[in-house]
């Protein structure tokens, strides 16, 4: 995180030198990813790893302190990220004009990565709050980014409804505070697991938590809180969406998984919803029967309008705007499922499901989204009705975009395969016929706009635009890396499940993260809060 | 006492934040955002809890010493203190881009900006 900072302010400094600035840049883009290989490596994959490790900052013991946790989740989220970052970074080297290198674009870019990177490591709700305005600040300069009209439209809109989600996100915080006397996760895991010894009332936390769950919503993009996504994403540069599309909105992924599994599992809350005339439609012991049904409900609105909006949309962005919430909708899904089963078994393997699907939309809807920059920049245009021809233009950039749009419908052997293919095999061990019916119409929809983006683009006579193309090679070459990197995935898929695996373990085990943090526990302390 | 009354003014702010919000001028729309996240700090305030504070409130300080002096919770300001300092920060953004998009569209009328692409 200091890396990440550090390249944030040095690009800052920097500015007069445009060339020294990029290198930098670059440079903390390279040191950002060997630090998360080596956490990855040290906290997770070695042989004798610990599964977790945590920085208690100014040394301060957990529940009162700032702390930072890594686990197998975050580290696989950062995994992401990192990979994301670093082929944006290259990307934007080159799509930039000199005046733009000038401007705040890098240290920008930095903070972004830094927002996203400390909601991944914090493990305090607050901090959660911090880091999400740390990362969005940043992500509104970037929606307002080129300034015309509808831009800076897009972009108050975008901040509008953000700054109304930060006020819900204090609320549920503020709420949680009072109801548990503590904002540490881990510390609010163990107390919400055993209210009684800690004299909790725990019976508001899923109200709140249903506060926060709108808030992640939000930021995920799921339906009914979609309609941000097309316009701001078609607003930022191409390069920025890929980074919208594949790390902030896992951002708000990570928040439900981690919220729901890690902290709100174990609690003590009985939950029931009667519906009049339809009888009782949840009912648990848990307040993740709860999310669960809620998040299963616009996980299927968002698989249903994502998809079908994206068959309508006339310029590539639009087309992979509308696709996104369609994907989180996949992603939602079986976070929905683990939420609601009782089978521990079926429960991890939904949540794998959902970490190798978004895995597989980070790379392939980052590939695809820096594809429409190399064409934007190439022809001036991103619009179906002028585009036509361009697999005759650009095998190579052609060659990536497809990769990336076979790895969205799920063809083996791309990364996409084992995303819906665990997906589905989730669906399928629940038992139910609606789910797999509607992952069935979900990836048709795929398959329509997919090959639709295709032959409109790609194929056919080629337009004036495309004609006069000039295709720059770094672009092109890093939507190939990433188009490798796919089917790397899919290919050598063994180490990656494994992974995955492991960070769905780390999600669901609350009490190895209780551990890890190891908040005091209130008898070193007297009763300590809740004086309420 | 108080709580009530604390209880009102939040209800009240936030009743005004939003009727703000669904104004046509953008210079309101920012007011509202600007008073809804006031209303949430005064919130956040009240959730430190309103009894007179005690030692226990205090865990921290209890923990390293025989003196404690009698105070309210310190987290809550300390929250309310950033949260501020965010939400300020933002508003002034807001102001800004709504300056902007009067530069551009030539109106701050919410139902002039439409759809126009």
């Amino acid at each position: 995180m200091l890396i990440v900072l550090v390249a944030a302010v040095a690009s800052l400094l920097l500015g007069r030198w445009p060339r020294v600035r990029i290198g930098v840049s670059l440079a903390g883009g390279a040191a950002y990813a060997v630090v998360v290989a080596a956490i990855d490596w040290y906290v997770v994959l070695a042989p004798d790893a610990p599964g977790a490790a945590t920085y208690q900052v100014g040394d301060w013991p957990a529940p009162f302190g700032i702390t930072l946790v890594v686990d197998g989740l975050s580290a696989f989220m950062l995994t992401m990220v990192a990979v994301l970052g670093i082929a944006s970074l290259v990307f934007s080297t080159r799509v930039l004009p000199e005046i733009d290198r000038r401007s705040y674009y890098f240290p920008l870019f930095h903070f972004l990565a830094l927002g996203v990177t400390g909601a991944f490591l914090t493990g305090d709700l607050f901090n959660l709050f911090v880091w999400f305005e740390v990362m969005l600040m940043a992500s509104y300069i970037f929606v307002a980014y080129y300034g015309g009209p509808q831009h800076t439209r897009a972009a108050f809109w975008y901040v509008s409804l953000n700054l109304l989600a930060s006020a819900v996100f204090l609320l549920g915080v503020g709420g949680i505070y009072a109801t548990t006397g503590t904002l540490n996760m881990a510390d609010l895991a163990q107390r919400l697991a055993d209210p009684g010894a800690y004299g909790l009332e725990p019976a508001p936390v899923v109200g709140l938590f249903a506060l926060l769950l709108s808030v992640f919503a939000i930021k995920a993009g799921l339906v009914p809180f979609q309609f941000w996504i097309p316009t701001a994403y078609r607003a930022a540069p191409p390069q920025i969406s890929a980074l919208l599309a594949g790390a902030t909105k896992k951002v708000g992924i990570y928040a439900i998984i981690r919220l729901s599994f890690t902290v709100l599992a174990d609690a003590d809350v009985p939950v029931e919803l009667a519906v009049p005339g339809v009888g009782t439609v949840v009912a648990g012991d848990s307040p993740l029967a709860f999310i669960g049904a809620v998040l299963f409900v616009m996980a299927a609105a968002s698989i249903l309008v994502g998809g079908i909006g994206a068959v309508g949309r006339d310029s590539i962005e639009g087309v992979l705007a509308y696709s996104s919430i369609g994907q989180v909708g996949f992603i939602a899904l079986p976070v929905a499922l683990a939420a609601t089963t009782a089978s521990a078994e079926l429960r991890h393997l939904a949540v794998v499901a959902a970490l190798v699907y978004a895995l597989n939309h980070t790379l392939a809807k980052g590939l695809l989204f820096l594809a429409v920059g190399a064409i934007r920049s190439a022809t001036g245009t991103s619009q179906l009705s002028d585009l036509g021809g361009l697999a005759g233009r650009s095998p190579p950039l052609a060659i990536g975009f497809f990769v990336g749009s076979l790895a969205l419908v799920g063809i083996p052997p791309l990364s996409g395969f084992f995303g819906k293919f665990l997906v589905f095999d989730a669906a399928a061990r629940a038992e139910s016929a609606p789910l797999i019916v509607l992952l069935l119409t979900g990836s048709l929809l795929t398959i329509a706009y997919a090959t639709r983006t295709w032959n409109r683009s790609f194929w056919g006579a080629r337009t004036d635009a495309v004609e006069e193309a000039s295709v720059d090679v770094v672009q092109v070459g890093v939507v190939l890396v990433l188009a490798t990197a796919i089917v790397a995935v899919g290919v050598g898929f063994e180490p990656v499940y494994e992974f995955a695996d492991a960070a769905a373990s780390a999600a669901l085990d609350s009490e190895a993260y209780v551990d890890a943090v190891d908040p005091v526990e209130p008898d070193d302390l007297g009763t300590g809060g809740g004086e309420h | 006492m108080t709580a009530v009354i604390l209880a009102a003014v939040v209800g009240a702010l936030f009743a005004l934040g939003t009727f703000l919000l669904l104004r046509r001028d953008l210079i309101r729309v920012v007011w509202g955002l600007a008073i809804i996240s006031q209303a949430a700090n005064v919130y956040l305030l009240a959730m430190g809890g309103l009894a007179k504070g005690t030692a226990d409130s205090v865990p921290i300080l209890a923990g390293h010493g025989d003196h404690v002096p009698q105070t309210a919770d310190p987290l809550v300001q300390a929250l309310v203190l950033t949260a501020i300092v965010i939400g300020f920060g933002m508003t002034a953004f807001a102001l800004v881009l709504s300056y902007r998009v009067y530069e551009e569209h030539d109106t701050l009328d919410v139902s002039e900006l439409g759809d126009r692409e």
